[in-house]
């Protein structure tokens, strides 16, 4: 029969006397993450490729610091890249829809934006005082006076013609009219009526001939009054283009080496000249309302000089290299930037200067961290990510639009040409998820930065460990810790690893844990964090998050729940079974019990029928089924009907691990042998015996030794667990301590044979003799039953 | 400014306003206020046209849409009466209904008659502004002797208001 585990073997103890120092203090901070080497490969793999596609996903559960890994390959990286270029939106003269994006060296752009203002507000005062000159002046009345003189000569020339017919030219209030004259003045209407008819008549056909005449020489009019104003147009356009170029001549020369800026000057030079009034309107000036409200006019002069202006979206003024963007809220307008909108009147209105920048922007030409699953629960921001990276453009579209939802006239900015890397932080069930159902995800991200969960624990490991606690101390400015304290949060390292062999790399879990140790540490006035406070931390973590679990060991006390910790009972076994609430895990034991009789129904697993069992329960069982046909009934019919159940479960079921306990209430309770009800069990097994490895050994182990110690620890007690989970074994102190004064007990079992017998004292062998005995007396009943019936009684009759 | 009009104070403004002209009496007014001159303002229905209006077959040809039309007497007067009393509205307005320093009257003569009757009643400076003209254009200034017939006539055509003195 098994002995019990040593107590040494059921906690790995970390020894704070293979450390040098007194406290963290003396050591100095460990720059490299632990146990990341392939993190670490991979990220600087990923990083220094520069070719399409290879962006990253870092995977790994929160809390292990992918963040602050991933920020720090970065930032080594990024500072020995140039700065990127500064990027502007500008107005588009030829297509003023589409914003016209201009590349300028880095840190130039607010330069340039300065300049294009400075030239406008000069051009406000040359251009007013340009046309003030006397030269322009004289200039203009010139032609104004062209025009009149023409106009006075033709209709002077008409006017002497009809006088000289004793005809006189009048004006009217909207025209002119022919009338006979008397002497000097027009002829009295009596006058004309005295006149004969044939001198009326005479009279009546000159003036309808003078005025045929003065119809055609007013329809010429017009023409003349065209050509004045083409004339004068001519002559603006000269007086501006003179007080422009000299101004916007410096800017020019300024940005002499960028082809794209000098076209854009040329542009912008043009379009001042056809524009020139809005440079001579008053800048201050009562304002347009209506009822009392300002009212924004489209054609307003400054909406005309708006054109002008430098949007600058994206500058690296004074930045020593790459960008390194960490968008904290992924959505699709945070990522490609957004177009503005002011409300004018009840209408919204935009232009070039309301485009703002997105997160690609800002990171374009370095890196853009974003969070996997944030990115993922935003509308159509993955899909505008992958749209990005493909067409190597960032595109500034509202989701109206790209949707097509809005069929209003918008802004269709020239896309900028994007050269980032991506680095998505989250889960592995999502690369998983995304590697599976999204064609374009092994394209976009192929490089796959997976971290590890925990790293080997070796006295060489521990050392790193007290170094990378000194720096987060550090970093988080608390008490340096004793190295006993060390020597505790490295076993508690391993405790939430779940293995004796590893320690945990989760660095939220431990800075959480250092904090909440200063606090303690504090409390107790000490100067330097000591083990007792590290104790005291997670003593005081379990504290908070135990109700269930104290609710349901009360209960089991209080006769509640029916778990016997002495004496023994056939067909009856404590499993063991593990909780997970609000990230606390905790173990319980729970009664299993089985029941035997002639049939041909196999193993009825009770929690599968009344469909609270889990698919891997369900195959547990199973498996037992195999277990007992291979073992017992290999020349005959199994005729036997059992049922397993997990007693006072009102809860799902799910795993494996009970296995080997469900085995043991079955044989014991075929081979009417009774199970020491002061052991419990964990294990699963597979069909030739065999016990195999389960989780949340720990668990499990100080779930029963709870119950125990709560009743009173007796000699006896103890819990059996599978061989292969001893390495994993890091058991709560007052566990070892009972074990050491051998109150309890812990056996690792390899075989159901080995289990049968601890749990019921009796040799295996004699199990498996009183089952086969049982079985073949069932087989035999069977037997006898099918031939005085002719059929099985057990089976219905099928209906003819 | 006209050269030498700095040592002129102006006295009298005669404003002239003519049918179809509308000029622009408000600002007239309020050129009278800040040079606090006594304003005349002179509606003239010209005798010319109303005799041509009143010939059986009289039309005009309109400017500039040079489209013929006939003449009617009883509504060239009738637009004249509303004009005039529009426009003396409008000087009201500013320089209020019952104060002193500004009259308007209507004349039916020839605009040359009206406008000499009306600086004789008076030696002082007095600025003459055309129908239609800017008040605040700049100014021509021409001595009384200086204004023949002919040249009254052709400064009433003119759109420059004219600063007449005395001899």
């Amino acid at each position: 029969m098994n002995s019990p585990l040593p107590a040494d073997a059921l906690r790995k103890r970390c020894d704070p006397a293979q450390f040098t120092f007194q406290t963290t203090a003396e050591l100095t901070d460990l720059d490299a993450a632990l146990g990341q080497g392939r993190a670490q490969g991979a990220i600087e793999f990923g990083v220094g490729m520069r070719r399409e596609g290879y962006n990253l996903f870092a995977m790994g559960p929160e809390g292990i610091g992918r963040r602050t890994f991933v920020r720090r390959h970065l930032e080594a990286q990024a500072n020995a890249l140039p700065p990127p270029s500064d990027w502007c939106y500008v107005f588009n003269f030829k297509t003023p829809h589409k914003p016209r994006a201009l590349r300028l060296p880095a840190g130039r752009a607010p330069a340039f934006r300065d300049h294009m203002a400075r030239l406008v507000e000069e051009l406000r005062a040359a251009v007013p005082a340009a046309f003030e000159t006397d030269e322009y002046r004289n200039r203009r009345q010139q032609i104004e006076a062209e025009f009149g003189e023409h106009q006075e000569h033709v209709l002077g020339e008409l006017s002497e013609r009809a006088r000289t017919q004793h005809i006189a030219l009048i004006r009217t209030p909207t025209g002119f009219g022919f009338g006979p004259m008397s002497g000097d003045t027009v002829m009295e209407p009596e006058e004309y009526r005295k006149l004969p008819a044939a001198e009326q008549k005479r009279l009546e056909d000159l003036v309808t001939k003078l005025q045929e005449e003065l119809e055609r020489v007013l329809h010429d009019l017009p023409k003349w009054r065209r050509e004045s104003t083409r004339k004068l147009r001519e002559l603006n356009r000269e007086v501006t283009r003179t007080a422009v170029n000299s101004t916007i001549d410096e800017v020019k020369a300024e940005y002499r080496a960028l082809p794209a800026v000098q076209e854009y000057l040329a542009e912008v030079q043009e379009d001042m000249l056809e524009n020139a009034e809005a440079f001579r309107a008053s800048k201050e000036g009562e304002p347009v309302t209506m009822f009392g409200i300002p009212m924004a006019r489209a054609d307003a002069p400054e909406a005309t000089l708006r054109r002008y202006v430098v949007n600058v979206l994206i500058e690296h003024t004074g930045a020593a290299g790459a960008p390194i963007v960490f968008e904290d809220n992924p959505s699709h307008d945070a990522l490609v930037g957004r177009i503005e909108h002011i409300a004018q009147m009840g209408a919204l209105m935009t232009d070039f200067t309301l485009i703002k920048a997105g997160a690609l922007h800002r990171a374009n030409g370095g890196y853009l961290v974003l969070d996997a699953l944030k990115l993922l629960g935003q509308p159509f921001a993955w899909d505008a990510l992958k749209r990005a990276l493909r067409s190597n453009e960032i595109r500034t579209q509202s989701l109206g639009q790209a949707l097509s939802l809005i069929s209003t006239v918008s802004l269709d900015p020239e896309p900028i040409p994007l050269e980032v890397k991506v680095v998505l932080v989250g889960q592995r069930l999502l690369y998983y998820l995304l590697h599976a159902y999204d064609p374009e995800f092994a394209a976009l991200f192929k490089v796959a930065v997976d971290f590890e969960e925990d790293m080997p624990r070796a006295p060489e490991n521990d050392l790193l460990y007290a170094r990378v606690v000194a720096a987060l101390a550090r970093k988080e400015s608390l008490r340096p810790l004793e190295r006993a304290a060390v020597a505790r949060v490295i076993e508690q390292s391993s405790r939430d690893a779940g293995d004796a062999g590893k320690l945990s790399v989760s660095m939220q879990a431990l800075v959480d844990l250092l904090r909440e140790a200063d606090y303690w540490a504090a409390q107790a006035g000490r100067a330097a964090i000591s083990a007792p406070d590290v104790q005291r931390a997670v003593d005081t973590q379990v504290e908070r998050l135990d109700r269930v679990r104290r609710r349901l060991l009360e209960n089991m006390l209080r006769g509640n729940l029916l778990i016997d910790t002495a004496g023994e009972r056939a067909g009856q076994v404590n499993g063991l079974a593990v909780a997970q609430l609000g990230g606390f895990a905790f173990g319980m034991p729970q009664r299993i019990t089985a029941r035997v009789r002639l049939g041909s129904g196999g193993v009825v697993d009770i929690e599968r029928e009344s469909e609270l069992g889990g698919p891997i329960h369900s195959k547990g069982v199973l498996i037992l089924s195999g277990y007992l046909a291979g073992r017992y009934a290999l020349g005959r019919p199994l005729s036997l009907s059992a049922s397993l159940v997990f007693e006072q479960s009102y809860g799902g079921i799910e795993g494996d691990s009970a296995s080997s306990a469900e085995l043991y209430a079955l044989l014991s309770s075929l081979a009417d042998a009774p199970v020491r009800q002061s052991l419990a069990v964990t294990g699963s097994v597979n069909q030739h015996g065999d016990v195999q490895a389960i989780g949340g050994v720990n668990e499990k182990i100080e779930g029963f030794f709870d119950l125990c110690k709560a009743r009173g620890l007796a000699s006896g007690q103890g819990v059996l667990v599978p061989q292969a989970n001893v390495q994993h074994l890091m058991l709560r102190e007052d566990v070892v301590a009972a074990v050491k004064e051998g109150k309890f007990a812990v056996y690792a079992v390899r075989t159901a044979d080995e289990g049968i017998e601890l749990l019921t004292g009796v040799p295996a062998a004699e199990i498996h003799a009183r089952v086969e005995a049982r079985l073949a007396q069932f087989a035999e009943r069977a037997r006898s039953f099918a031939a005085g019936a002719g059929g099985k009684p057990w089976q219905k009759a099928k209906k003819k | 400014m006209a050269k030498g009009e700095e040592e002129v104070r102006i006295a009298r403004i005669i404003a002239c306003f003519a049918p179809g002209s509308a000029g622009a009496p408000e600002a007239v007014a309020r050129l009278a206020q800040e040079l606090q001159a006594e304003l005349l303002g002179l509606f003239i229905e010209d005798v010319e046209l109303l005799r041509f209006a009143a010939l059986p077959f009289a039309a005009e040809v309109g400017f500039p849409s040079a489209s013929r039309r006939a003449m009617d007497l009883n509504a060239l007067e009738r637009q004249m009466r509303a004009q005039a009393r529009a426009l003396e509205d409008a000087l009201a307005a500013v320089l209020g209904p019952a104060q002193a320093g500004w009259s308007f009257r209507v004349e039916r003569t020839t605009p040359a008659s009206a406008v000499e009757a009306a600086l004789a009643e008076g030696m002082a400076p007095a600025l003459l502004i055309p129908p239609g003209a800017d008040p605040r254009a700049e100014r021509r200034v021409l001595r009384r002797p200086e204004l023949s017939d002919a040249a009254l006539r052709a400064l009433l055509r003119a759109v420059r208001p004219v600063l007449i003195l005395p001899e």
